[in-house]
């Protein structure tokens, strides 16, 4: 179950992959060849789930493309 | 009226500055305006100011710029080798419109030259360093002018934003005379709302940067050309006994003391002789010269202790219309740094053109 | 299910895009040095001072006052402001190896021999990064440059710098520390040593330099991942990471 969530601006990204290379929970890849406007190899959120939203990918990032978003978690009803 | 002390021209410097409202002095040793080091270096921590020696020309002219660029008045002074040094940073004065006084109290050059007067700065004063700019120019020849030439330099740096440059020479420097301590106020500046004075939370952030990143290039140029011709309105001479004269003297600094007494001394016996002195050498007094040489007959005589500098400039003014002729540095009565161009020299070159 | 923003651009970044290129060391620093600015309530009373190359870029993106001139005068601008600002503002310097301890190591080491109450960041990356790669006081025995093609030869070119150990020495210097940007647990240590030397500028202590070693991928002529794997197997045995001096008079 994802608890967090990250978008990656395209035309901001540079395809330098840092955010593969440090995710503690391998769930950012690049996926095929996608490539954005700017002809960047650019990644996503290739397995969502496995997402903790712990912003690692975000200040690693030299090029201020990416936000990152934790999941309010649902109190434990008693 | 101010209060009336004897000092040098260096320490004119010093009290220049203060009068000014510049509590902040960026410098290095070098001869011969070590006096002006060793003013502030006592009198700054007096006044709640800060003097700071640096560690090379270059530095304080950096020192300089973070300064001024920060809205507070700074100043430095320097002579022959450290002007040289200082050239790079002041060329990024000029890019970044950030400004700034600097005295330069010439001796002779080129490389080390000697620790004596002389006039060889001119055409770096005037030209600047690389790039192509303009600066304000001031030519002090007494030690009151001094005084009052390094006020004027802050009020037209700022009003233009453009660097303030005092050219005096040595022995403009090490002579003592009558001062006039007084605050010379010459008009309203506009606010600094370029300064880096650190956000506060109340206004969005400033970059001061040296070159063409934020504007293009020929934007940029084109500003300053505009700025330039502005500061044409600013020029400043003495003209004595111009208006009859057959012969006019040009000449800036010392040798202008010199010519004075060369006006005097050919009047008495009958020469028509006058001496046009510049007080800004940038914007240089063209027009004055042009429409003098217009005048039939008219002879002009370049005094200056160099190998022919501000003649490049007399000549541009008078465009052919009038001959003009040098006196210069291989005219000073001794073949030593302490040789000067002396009036019986002087003179004697008057009857030979008259 | 609702969720919350944990990170996005920095308070004190601009997001100019396309200044840096892939994977530049320079970009990692950069935010560090907005969050540090930010978490330490700094960004508005700061006169930053920016280095003559590509750390100049980083200086575009930081949101706050900034000014540079030219190359290597950073810690003398920054002495500038700091005085004539009667010490208010906090100043720090953002340089490039060249930059900080080739044509501007009379500035640096002087800055740091009048105990100015400034901060100095270099980063190294092992060469000149604007002009295509030419060889910096901080290049490596063997490495290959524009200028050293055959690779550094310590006869002909010298022996590579150590600026933190070099700025330890003098007595006006109150900390000097080296960190990495080649991973998470690096820059985390990093921000940490960051904030110390922010912190003996704020404690009026004197003098604070820190060295950072970020990679040039373009100029490396490596990939982003292989640029950061030699700063670890190769950068790091010449430059060892810790902190070289960290000293209070005041306390």
């Amino acid at each position: 179950m994802a608890k967090g969530e990250i978008t990656i601006n395209e035309m901001m990204c540079q395809g330098c992959g840092f955010c593969v290379q440090y995710c503690p929970s391998n769930c950012v890849a690049f996926v095929g060849e996608k490539m954005s406007a700017r002809g960047y190899l650019v990644p996503t959120l290739a397995k969502p789930e496995d997402c903790t939203g712990c912003a690692i990918c975000g200040w690693m990032c030299p090029h201020m493309a990416i936000e990152v978003y934790k999941f309010q978690q649902e109190p434990v009803k008693k | 009226m101010g209060e009336r002390i004897w000092a040098n021209g260096n320490q004119a410097v010093g009290w220049g500055a203060v009068s000014a409202g510049c509590l902040h002095f960026f410098g290095y040793p070098i001869t011969p305006q070590n006096e002006v080091t060793e003013w502030f270096a006592s009198e700054l921590p007096k006044r709640g100011g800060s003097f700071c020696q640096g560690e090379s020309e270059w530095s304080v002219a950096a020192m300089l710029f973070g300064c001024s660029g920060a809205g507070v008045r700074a100043i430095t002074s320097t002579s022959g080798p450290g002007w040289g040094l200082m050239q790079e940073v002041l060329s990024g004065f000029a890019a970044a419109e950030v400004p700034g006084v600097i005295v330069n109290i010439q001796r002779g050059g080129p490389g080390q030259g000697t620790t004596l007067h002389a006039q060889t700065d001119y055409l770096s004063a005037t030209r600047g360093g690389h790039g192509g700019y303009k600066s304000i120019v001031l030519a002090p020849n007494s030690v009151q002018e001094i005084c009052d030439f390094v006020q004027l330099a802050f009020y037209l740096s700022e009003k233009y934003r453009v660097l303030g440059i005092v050219l005096a020479d040595a022995i403009i420097g090490q002579m003592a005379e009558p001062l006039e301590i007084k605050t010379r106020d010459f008009g309203p500046l506009p606010e600094k709302t370029w300064a880096t004075t650190t956000m506060q939370g109340k206004r969005p952030l400033r970059q001061i940067m040296p070159g063409w990143v934020i504007k293009p290039y020929v934007t940029g140029m084109a500003e300053f050309q505009k700025k330039y011709e502005k500061m044409q309105s600013e020029v400043k001479y003495e003209a004595i006994q111009v208006d009859d004269a057959e012969l006019v003297l040009v000449a800036f600094g010392y040798p202008s003391r010199v010519c004075m007494d060369v006006v005097e001394m050919a009047r008495e016996e009958g020469l028509k002789v006058g001496l046009l002195r510049p007080l800004t050498l940038w914007p240089f007094p063209a027009e004055v010269l042009h429409k003098k040489a217009s005048q039939k007959g008219v002879k002009f005589l370049v005094v200056e202790d160099n190998l022919g500098q501000m003649i490049d400039d007399v000549n541009l003014a008078v465009l052919g219309k009038a001959p003009v002729h040098h006196l210069g540095v291989t005219a000073r009565h001794l073949p030593t740094g302490s040789g000067m161009i002396l009036p019986a020299r002087v003179l004697e070159e008057v009857k030979k053109l008259i | 299910m609702n969720k919350e923003k944990v990170y996005s651009l920095p308070k004190y970044r601009i997001a100019y895009p396309g200044l840096l290129c892939p994977g530049c060391g320079h970009g990692i620093m950069a935010n560090l040095m907005a969050i540090v600015l930010e978490e330490m309530d700094l960004g508005e009373k700061t006169v930053h001072v920016g280095g003559m190359g590509c750390t100049g870029y980083v200086t575009f993106t930081l949101k706050v006052d900034s000014t540079s001139v030219t190359h290597g005068t950073g810690p003398a601008i920054a002495t500038g402001i700091k005085r004539g600002l009667n010490g208010k503002p906090f100043v720090f310097t953002y340089q490039g190896d060249g930059d900080a301890i080739a044509i501007g190591a009379g500035a640096l080491v002087n800055a740091a021999a009048r105990g100015e109450k400034i901060t100095v960041i270099m980063a190294n990356n092992a060469n000149y990064g604007t002009t295509g790669g030419q060889m910096a006081p901080t290049t490596l025995i063997g490495q290959k440059t524009t200028t050293t093609p055959l690779g550094r030869d310590p006869e002909l070119h010298g022996y590579p710098q150590r600026a933190a150990e070099l700025i330890a020495q003098i007595e006006g210097t109150c900390y000097s520390a080296r960190g990495s940007t080649h991973n998470p647990a690096n820059v985390t240590k990093t921000k940490k040593m960051l904030k110390a030397a922010f912190q003996k500028q704020l404690d009026g202590e004197g003098f604070s330099f820190l060295e950072v070693l970020t990679a040039c991928p373009t100029d490396w002529k490596k990939t982003p991942a292989e640029s950061q794997k030699w700063i670890e197997e190769v950068m790091m045995p010449v430059y060892p990471l810790g902190e070289f001096k960290n000293i209070s008079r005041k306390k």
